[in-house]
């Protein structure tokens, strides 16, 4: 453990406690308190990733889950966050991104080729359409970070809603701080902070305790506030579950975020933000290395200096890019232990040791206006670099609410400057940094969002913005030979930037697009205030102009596994379910349904017993559960009004005990659905939707009835009532034994609807042929589905029943030549193309569509439904096979299927009108290519007068 | 203590009414309305065994179902088969459930965006929203509100379509189960 601190009160490690790890297939020893990247710095490891294009060696840098150095593969689970990852005993764990491991990556050949790989050359070499393949075969093995396994351990990862007054965001000083106030007065608050242990982060161990005890706070420790949403709902991202945060009010005090400099081979490992060395050294008693340089532009530099002298760690120079000294004590205790202060001077280049590490600083004068002088290059010999320039506001969930900033030139930041209702700013991200500011500040957001949400009275005035500037205006040093990198994500240097900028992409938005800068893992927290002051100068202008871009929700990446949760999936069963799953059924998915896809018989494929099902059908008699079907009933003296407003067809003139085919069009004259409607009275009608449609159609239904006013009610019934198709030659005579309901045909007539009893259960009963056969619609209430099915399916057995699936339907419906809404039709398909003009009235006054529709005839079809038919000893083209004519695209087939009934293929296509006559020939392209001979056809192709449905037919 | 459970109601008399003339016609069958939307009472206007729970969905729409051995629902019925003007039945097949327990708020808050701990009941409200993607009518209730007898703490009565009712049960039993509570179901 060449690394390994004495032992301090404060540090969260349990020295009596080791714990035994990997890395790389080496062996490790940590503590209990370990994160896995303190663990290794402790162990003394040179470095801990690759980078992500050049695969260059990296380290820890910011040790604050902030940059992407520290992502690894650990027991099987990809891209676990090592910053914030408590060590395990047994843990093994591996680098991301390497080929044949850290050590001898391969890969790492591509940092020689750099020159190579300039700013978007993936854009200007890899466009070509014939070598595409084998570019993108090569990048997705090139790129990505972990590998995700399939053997990693499911973890559960429940997501729940949580509920609170106030919101923290940030358990800094200002946070705490705000805390206190706004459950001082009265409100119930959350405190969300990303540190894995809530330590303050500098403030008042009282006031910590005060947060710890305080019955009205909730913290959420190790929580990434990762996202804001309307009405101060924030995704809060804790280790193992995702918490849906609604507050009433929002305090952000997430702080700043440490810049790192921008020098030649500012990434090699032992360059860190000096930030992250204070944390590892103070919690983890971690030296960031035995001799260390600390770059400075503010006081944090020489705070961290005095700590790490403190623990034992020798500090080689304090390099200050300021020539003229702050007066503080920080400044003065360092002069007085003897360290060595170099004003006016710039780090030129990191120094390469033998194992890829730093090894020394050189160092050169620097004047105001930022130039080097290399020619007074000095070398400063060191095993660690620390890094100490600036910050950058984490002004993100601030940006996502709604808040606007400005660049304060003073500061060298930006801060907010008009918040949105109920969101309040405080501490360093507003621009406040010494600590008693800090605390007051806090404070008066604390109270002002208590306020806001009615607890207690605002107090406290706006405290005034720091006067020292803690950040340095341009820490960014050019260098001939480059390799000053602004994004460690990327592998992005200064020069990819300026190169970027000078061919076109010069303002904010399109240089993160070109350049890919702010685009990885990190998502710009080190990189975008670098990439716009690079920006700023190249254009001549100040950082104000060029403006903050604002990152969408997630800010900070988050686990799938978080975001999936228990992965619920509602799914509809209608009543029978447990009938159908006796049977044998098959399932698919309809919609949110699950429905007998077809029933199984023993001894039987699934071709076979689909054909079997239509067989029993035609020739005497099955039972198909249609309760998936929309169903609404609609009361009142205005129903036939309504209905002829939302239908095409007229429905004012439906005789009582009638049921007319409806076709629902939207605005566009496309249609959007169909049913069945039903007149039960002179002001009661039922009608059916599509499976898929019913919740939209009731939905739409409810604004247009609202809107005009009528004098009518609407009710969803769909689930509160089970229907079944009982259909087939012998179905009359079946039925009859069961109900009290005359079923001859001049009792019961084709379109007719009747109310009475089936086995018992009161019932409505339609007859309806869908499947082209004789057949009645049974509708009772849910409660009785069961018992009727049941009664249905005993009675029918003698006569070989069989119940079908929506396969079997499918054929059926086929054979009769009916389109299917949403499968035959698409989103543009309107009722000429379909050819169902003949359910449309035109001379109805009004109707949804109607005036789209006119404007339609007038142009003409754009494309036709129509049959089609292949022989029988074809192959079977699929759904959305395209048709062919003189080679280019003249349709899709939307239906096709075998019919045993027909001998023959048919189908449905929508197909381009010149090609739509009947009996001429058109040709289908399958998947490898092979044309296939259909024709087109005029359907139904089974009983095309409709006979069979309308009459007895043999039964 | 109290166990967390999920609970599977039997079947009891249910009926919904829509309409302009709903309320006029409940109250002609001397049945106590809430005064407001998204409320509920019990149709004699205290707790008592057989007692009509009757909830104001809107304006001018209502569920009612029966307590335990209640026959109201039974009697008021058939009075509908007259169609009187401006009053709509809306047949209701629905799933009930119970949840209750310490835990409640616990599993609440995994399956459904509103926060049911910050209820009042004095006000006697009635939620309905999404919870696990379902459409659902919560009640929340106390001890004497005629649910659950021997609890002090607080209980969900809670209503969804039937068809997402076993999706419903399973998902909601689990998380029950998960947090260390029972789910009692009972065929549908």
């Amino acid at each position: 453990m060449t690394h390994r601190l004495e032992a301090h009160a404060e540090e969260w490690l349990d020295r009596t406690a080791p714990l035994r790890f990997t890395f790389e297939g080496r062996e490790y020893q940590g503590y209990s308190g370990d994160t896995i990247s303190s663990a290794l710095a402790a162990a003394g490891v040179p470095y801990v990733a690759r980078s992500f294009k050049y695969h260059r060696p990296r380290g820890i840098l910011s040790f604050a889950n902030h940059d992407s150095n520290t992502l690894f593969q650990v027991d099987g689970v990809p891209n676990v966050r090592g910053d914030v990852t408590w060590l395990r005993d047994r843990m093994r764990v591996s680098a991301v991104n390497t080929f044949g491991g850290l050590w001898r990556d391969r890969a790492r050949v591509l940092d020689r080729f750099a020159r190579l790989l300039p700013v978007g050359f993936y854009y200007k070499a890899f466009h070509s359409k014939a070598l595409f393949p084998r570019w993108e075969r090569m990048f997705r093995t090139l790129t990505g970070l972990g590998k995700v396994s399939l053997g990693a351990p499911r973890e559960a990862t429940p997501k729940r809603y949580g509920f609170c007054d106030v919101l923290v965001i940030g358990g800094g000083p200002s946070g705490l701080a705000a805390a206190l106030a706004a459950a001082q007065a009265g409100a119930q608050v959350a405190l969300a902070d990303e540190a894995l242990r809530l330590t303050g982060n500098g403030a008042p161990p009282a006031l910590v305790r005060a947060v710890r005890d305080s019955a009205s706070i909730t913290l959420f420790p190790a929580t990434v506030a990762a996202g804001y949403y309307a009405d101060h709902w924030v995704a809060l991202a804790q280790q193992a579950r995702m918490t849906k945060m609604r507050a009433g009010a929002v305090v952000v005090a997430t702080g700043v975020i440490e810049q790192p400099a921008v020098f030649r081979n500012n990434d090699l490992p032992g360059v860190m933000l000096a930030s992250g060395a204070a944390r590892l050294a103070a919690r983890h008693g971690v030296a960031p290395g035995r001799r260390v340089v600390i770059i400075a532009a503010n006081l944090d530099a020489y705070a961290t200096c005095l700590e790490l002298h403190a623990r034992g760690v020798q500090v080689a120079a304090i390099v200050d890019l300021r020539a003229v000294a702050e007066s503080d004590a920080a400044v003065s205790a360092c002069a007085a232990l003897g360290l060595v202060v170099l004003r006016a001077h710039a780090p030129y280049e990191a120094v390469r040791g033998p194992e890829g590490t730093v090894a020394g600083l050189t160092v050169a004068p620097v004047n105001e206006a930022g130039h080097v002088d290399a020619s007074a290059q000095r070398r400063i010999d060191c095993d660690a670099i620390l890094m100490s320039v600036g910050w950058a506001a984490a002004m993100q969930l601030y940006l996502q609410a709604g808040g606007s900033t400005r660049f304060s030139e003073e500061l060298q930041q930006f801060v907010p400057v008009d918040s949105p209702p109920g969101i309040f700013a405080a501490g360093r991200m507003n621009g406040v940094y010494d600590l008693e500011s800090r605390l007051a500040d806090g404070r008066r957001a604390g109270s002002q969002a208590a306020a806001h949400v009615g607890f207690g009275v605002p107090s406290g005035t706006a405290v005034a913005r720091s006067t020292r500037c803690p950040s340095h205006r341009f820490p960014i040093f050019d260098h001939p030979e480059a390799k000053n990198f602004v994004d460690f994500d990327e592998d992005l240097q200064v020069k990819d930037l300026e190169n970027a900028a000078q061919e076109g992409f010069d303002s904010s938005e399109l240089l993160k697009r070109y350049s890919t800068v702010g685009m990885g893992p990190s998502q710009g927290k080190h990189s975008n205030m670098n990439a716009l002051r690079i920006l700023a100068r190249i254009r001549g202008v100040g950082v104000e102009q060029l403006g903050l871009t604002t990152a969408r929700p997630m800010y900070h990446p988050v686990p799938m596994k978080l975001l999936a949760g228990r992965s619920f999936y509602p799914e509809r069963r209608t009543p029978c379910d447990a009938q159908h799953g006796a049977l044998g059924a098959v399932w698919m998915p309809a919609g949110n349904w699950r429905r007998p896809e077809y029933y199984a018989v023993s001894g039987e494929s699934r071709a076979q017993s689909i054909d079997a099902e239509v067989h029993a059908v035609r020739s005497s008699v099955g039972l198909i559960d249609v309760g998936t079907l929309g169903k609404i009933e609609v009361y009142g003296p205005d129903s036939a009004e309504l209905l002829d407003r939302v239908y095409a067809g007229r429905f004012s003139d439906l005789k009582v005990g009638m049921t007319r085919y409806g076709l629902m069009l939207d605005e566009s004259g496309v249609i959007i659905d169909d049913g069945v409607i039903a007149r039960l009275g002179e002001e009661l009608f039922y009608f059916t939707t599509t499976t898929g449609g019913s919740a939209t159609v009731f939905r739409e239904l409810l604004r247009l009835n609202a809107l005009w006013g009528l004098d009518c009610t609407l009710v969803n019934v769909t689930g509160h009532r089970a229907a079944f198709n009982f259909a087939g030659p012998s179905s009359r005579g079946i039925l009859q034994q069961l109900t009290d309901i005359d079923l001859r045909d001049e009792a019961f007539p084709y379109l007719a609807v009747r109310s009475g009893q089936v086995a018992g259960a009161p019932a409505r009963l339609m007859r309806v042929g869908f499947v082209g056969e004789l057949g009645f619609e049974i509708h009772v209430a849910a409660g009785r589905g069961r018992e009727v099915w049941e009664a249905l399916h005993s009675a029918g057995l003698p006569l070989a029943l069989r119940p079908f699936g929506v396969e079997a339907q499918r054929v059926l419906r086929l054979e009769k030549g009916h389109f299917i809404v949403g499968q035959d039709t698409d989103g543009l398909t309107d009722p000429l193309e379909a050819s169902a003009m003949w359910a449309v009235a035109m001379k109805k006054p009004f109707f949804v569509g109607q005036r789209s529709l006119r404007i339609l005839q007038a142009r003409g079809p754009r494309q036709k439904l129509v049959g089609i038919e292949l022989a029988a000893t074809a192959p079977l083209p699929k759904e959305c096979h395209l048709i062919i004519d003189k080679g280019a695209i003249a349709g899709r087939v939307t239906s096709v299927t075998h019919s045993r009934a027909l001998n023959k293929s048919i189908g449905l296509a929508m197909l381009s009108p010149d090609l739509a006559q009947v009996g001429r020939d058109i040709h289908i392209r399958t998947d490898n290519g092979d044309m296939l001979a259909a024709r087109v056809a005029a359907p139904p192709f089974y009983d095309p007068k409709n006979l069979r449905q309308k009459a007895d037919a043999g039964a | 203590m109290s166990a967390l459970t999920l609970e599977l109601r039997e079947k009891r008399d249910r009926l919904g009414l829509k309409g302009p003339r709903a309320a006029e016609w409940l109250a002609a069958q001397g049945i106590a309305l809430p005064m407001t939307p998204n409320t509920w009472t019990h149709s004699e206007g205290a707790v008592a065994a057989g007692a009509v729970l009757v909830a104001r969905l809107g304006t001018a729409e209502f569920f009612l179902e029966d307590g335990a051995g209640g026959t109201t629902l039974g009697r008021i019925a058939p009075a509908l088969d007259q169609s009187p003007p401006g009053v709509y039945p809306v047949l209701r097949e629905d799933w009930a459930f119970l949840l209750g327990g310490d835990e409640v708020h616990d599993v609440l808050a995994q399956v459904c965006n509103v926060n049911f701990a910050a209820l009042s009941l004095t006000s006697r409200p009635l939620i309905m929203t999404l919870m696990i993607g379902v459409a659902v009518l919560v009640v929340p209730q106390s001890a004497g509100d005629g649910g659950q007898s021997g609890s002090a703490k607080r209980h969900y009565r809670i209503w969804c379509d039937p068809t997402f009712g076993p999706y419903l049960g399973e998902s909601l039993g689990a998380v029950v189960i998960e947090c260390g509570g029972r789910y009692t179901g009972v065929s549908g």
